[in-house]
C-alpha cells in the first residue's frame, strides 16, 4: 500500500461523509448520521480496498459478500456503494425514504438486489454471515464474507451464538468489522452496559482479533492486509475504535446525534467542519 | 411396571423424516440439514452428507439466521428442532431473516401441542398462531407419518419458507394408504365422508377425530372429518362446503383455541359471508397446563375423544 493510495482512501472517506451530510440536509426524516459517520472509514476501506466486488456484475459468484448487521447504517452503505459505482448517488438522495424507493433506513434485498441481505433488526447479521461463509466453505470457494457489527448491537445474545458457530465451523473466511464507538442510542455504553474488556470477549470465543483506530486509514489497510487466508480456521474480528459523528465537530460524541436531520445552517456548519478536516488531511 | 428406555429411543421413531431428509440430501446437493442440538433423526443425513450438516448447539435464533444465510446462497436448509423453541425463541429470526426475504427454509418442528410431557415450558401451543402470521410462510401439520415424506419432497419446489408441524412423532398412526393419498400443499383431505357434522382438525388429532366419527356412526350420526394438513394457505372450499353441507363445524386442535385453526376457519367463513349452522372450537383454553400424558391433558381441557364425540352429538 502506497502513501498515495492511503491518501486516496482517506479522501474518499471524506467524500462519503460529505455526501452523507448532504443527504441528511435534504431528507426531512431522521438519518442515523452519528453511526454512519463513525463507520465511514470502515465502509471506504471495505468497498474501495478490501472486498472483491464488481459493480458491473453484482452477482459475480466469486465476489466477497457483505452483510450489514448494523442495518441502520444502510445509507452509509448505499453511498459507499454509489462511490464504488453500484448506485447513482443522486437517485439515492432524490428517493431516499420515499414511497416505493429502493433506498430506506434499513437495507432490503427484495427492493434493492445490489445488497446481499435484508437486515435492520440488530444481532442478526453475524448469523447470516455464518450461513454464507459455511456455504462458501462447503462449495470450496475462496471468497470472504464480511460483516459490520455495531458494539451496541453486540448486547444481543444472538451475536454470541453466531460467534460460537463461526469458531466451531472453522470459518476463517468470515471477517467481522466492529464499529466500537462506545455510544448507544441513549447513553454512552460503559455508563450503563459494561462491554469492556471488549476485545477479550471475542478472543474468549476463539476469534482472531485485530484492534485498531477505526479512523486511521493506514491501520484499516494494515488490518485488511493482515487477514488470515480465507482457508484458515479462525474467524477474524477487526475491532475498530471509532467516534460517533466523526468528522463533524458538533456531532462528535454528542448523544443527541444518533439520528436526525440538519437544517441549512447546520448543513453549512457540518460541511465546513468536514472541509476543514479534509484540508488538514492534505497538509 | 416402567419399561426401560432412553432419550434416543424416544426420538428414534421420527425415522420417516430422517430417512426422507437423507434421501433428499442424496438427490439434491443444495439440501442442508440444521439443528439446535436435537437432531438424532438427522444421524443418517449427518453420516452421508457431513459437509451439509450443521448443529449449532442450543441456539435456535442463530440456527435460523444461519439457515437464512445458506438460503441466500441457493441452499435449501431443513431445520429440525423442538417446535416451541424454533417458533417462539427464534420467532423474529423466522419472520425477519426468513419470511421477509422469502427464503426457502424448511422449519420442521417436533412436539406439536401438549405432547412432550415437559410441562408448560415445553408445550407447543402457539406455533400455528405465530407461523401463520409470518408473511410468505406456508404452514402445514402432519397427521400421518408418510405425509412427512411427501411434504418434504414437495418442498424442494416450494419457493418460499415452509413450516411443518409434527406431533410427538413417536408413535403416529398410519391413517392413509401409503402412496395413495394426495398431499398437495394447499388442499385438505377428507379423511372420512359425512353429512351431519364436520370435524376439522390436523396433526395427531385427525386419528382421534376418526375414532370419534366411528363411535358416532354406531349411533347413526354421520361425521365428516377434514384433515386440514395445510393451515396456510387454507383450503377455503372445504371449509365453505362443511358450513353449507353439514349441520355444524367442530374444530379440534392441540393448540390454543384462539389463534389456531379454529380462528382460521372462522375468519374464512366471516370473510366469505357464510354462517355455519353451528360452530364449536375444542382446544386449549387460556391456561398453562401442568404435567400429564397427552390423552390426559386433552381430556382435562375438553378436546379429547369423549369431548369430541359429545360436541358432535350436540350439533347433530
Amino acid at each position: 500500500m502506497t502513501t498515495a493510495e492511503t491518501a486516496r482512501l482517506e479522501d474518499l472517506a471524506y467524500e462519503l461523509r460529505v455526501k452523507l451530510v448532504q443527504l441528511c440536509g435534504t431528507y426531512e426524516g431522521a438519518v442515523h448520521i452519528g453511526g454512519d459517520l463513525s463507520a465511514a472509514d470502515i465502509f471506504t476501506v471495505l468497498y474501495e480496498y478490501a472486498m472483491n466486488v464488481d459493480p458491473d456484475d453484482i452477482r459475480m459468484p466469486e465476489r466477497d459478500r457483505f452483510v450489514l448487521s448494523k442495518g441502520h447504517a444502510a445509507v452509509c452503505m448505499y453511498i459507499a456503494m454509489a462511490i464504488r459505482g453500484f448506485f447513482d448517488y443522486d437517485e439515492i438522495v432524490r428517493t431516499y425514504g420515499q414511497l416505493d424507493s429502493a433506498y430506506g433506513m434499513h437495507p432490503c434485498k427484495v427492493q434493492l438486489p445490489g445488497v446481499e441481505c435484508s437486515t435492520g433488526s440488530l444481532g442478526h447479521g453475524l448469523g447470516l454471515a455464518v450461513g454464507m461463509a459455511a456455504w462458501a466453505r462447503q462449495q470450496g470457494r475462496s471468497h470472504r464474507v464480511f460483516t459490520l457489527i455495531g458494539d451496541g448491537e453486540s448486547c444481543e445474545g444472538s451475536v454470541w451464538e453466531a460467534a460460537i458457530s463461526a469458531r466451531s465451523l472453522g470459518l476463517g473466511n468470515l471477517v467481522a468489522f466492529i464499529d466500537r464507538n462506545k455510544q448507544f442510542m441513549t447513553q454512552m455504553s460503559e455508563q450503563r452496559v459494561v462491554l469492556e474488556p471488549y476485545e477479550d470477549k471475542w478472543r474468549a470465543f476463539g476469534w482472531n482479533v485485530i484492534e485498531i483506530d477505526g479512523h486511521d486509514m493506514s491501520q484499516l489497510v494494515d488490518a485488511v492486509d493482515a487477514l488470515p487466508s480465507s482457508g484458515s480456521g479462525l474467524p477474524t474480528a477487526v475491532v475498530c475504535h471509532t467516534v460517533k459523528g466523526k468528522g463533524v465537530d458538533f456531532m462528535e460524541g454528542d448523544i443527541g446525534w444518533h439520528a436526525g436531520s440538519v437544517n441549512q445552517r447546520d448543513l453549512e456548519r457540518a460541511l465546513a467542519s468536514l472541509r476543514a478536516g479534509r484540508e488538514e488531511l492534505v497538509k | 411396571m416402567p419399561v426401560t428406555f432412553n432419550f434416543r429411543d424416544m426420538l428414534s421413531a421420527r425415522s420417516v423424516m430422517g430417512d426422507t431428509l437423507d434421501a433428499l440430501g442424496a438427490a439434491h446437493d443444495n439440501v442442508w440439514a440444521l439443528t439446535p442440538d436435537i437432531g438424532q433423526s438427522l444421524n443418517e443425513f449427518k453420516r452421508n452428507h457431513p459437509d451439509r450438516f450443521i448443529d449449532v448447539g442450543i441456539a435456535e435464533q442463530n440456527c435460523m439466521s444461519v439457515a437464512a444465510g445458506l438460503a441466500y446462497e441457493g441452499a435449501i436448509p431443513m431445520v429440525v428442532g423442538m417446535g416451541m423453541f424454533l417458533t417462539m425463541r427464534a420467532f423474529e429470526q423466522c419472520r425477519t431473516d426468513i419470511g421477509y426475504p422469502n427464503l426457502p427454509v424448511r422449519i420442521i418442528s417436533t412436539h406439536g401441542g401438549m405432547v412432550s410431557g415437559g410441562g408448560a415450558t415445553h408445550y407447543m401451543i402457539e406455533d400455528i398462531a405465530l407461523m401463520t402470521s409470518i408473511v410468505n410462510m406456508t404452514v402445514t401439520a402432519v397427521s400421518d407419518p408418510n405425509m412427512v415424506r411427501d411434504l418434504l419432497t414437495q418442498s424442494i419446489d416450494v419457493p418460499g419458507p415452509l413450516y411443518i408441524r409434527l406431533s410427538q412423532g413417536k408413535a403416529d398412526q398410519v391413517l392413509y394408504q401409503p402412496g395413495e393419498q394426495d398431499y398437495t400443499i394447499g388442499r385438505s383431505i377428507t379423511a372420512r365422508e359425512g353429512s351431519d357434522v364436520t370435524l376439522i382438525t390436523y396433526g395427531e388429532l385427525v386419528a382421534q377425530c376418526l375414532d370419534a366419527a366411528e363411535a358416532l356412526a354406531a349411533d347413526g350420526i354421520s361425521a365428516r372429518v377434514i384433515d386440514m394438513f395445510t393451515l396456510k394457505p387454507v383450503d377455503r372450499a372445504a371449509i365453505l362446503a362443511a358450513a353449507e353441507e353439514t349441520n355444524g363445524i367442530v374444530v379440534v386442535e392441540d393448540h390454543l383455541a384462539y389463534g389456531g385453526l379454529a380462528s382460521i376457519v372462522s375468519d374464512t367463513l366471516v370473510d366469505e359471508g357464510v354462517a355455519p349452522r353451528a360452530f364449536r372450537r375444542l382446544g386449549i383454553p387460556q391456561v398453562y397446563a401442568g404435567f400429564g400424558g397427552p390423552d390426559e391433558l386433552r381430556d382435562k381441557y375438553g378436546f379429547g375423544l369423549a369431548a369430541t364425540i359429545e360436541a358432535v352429538r350436540q350439533l347433530a
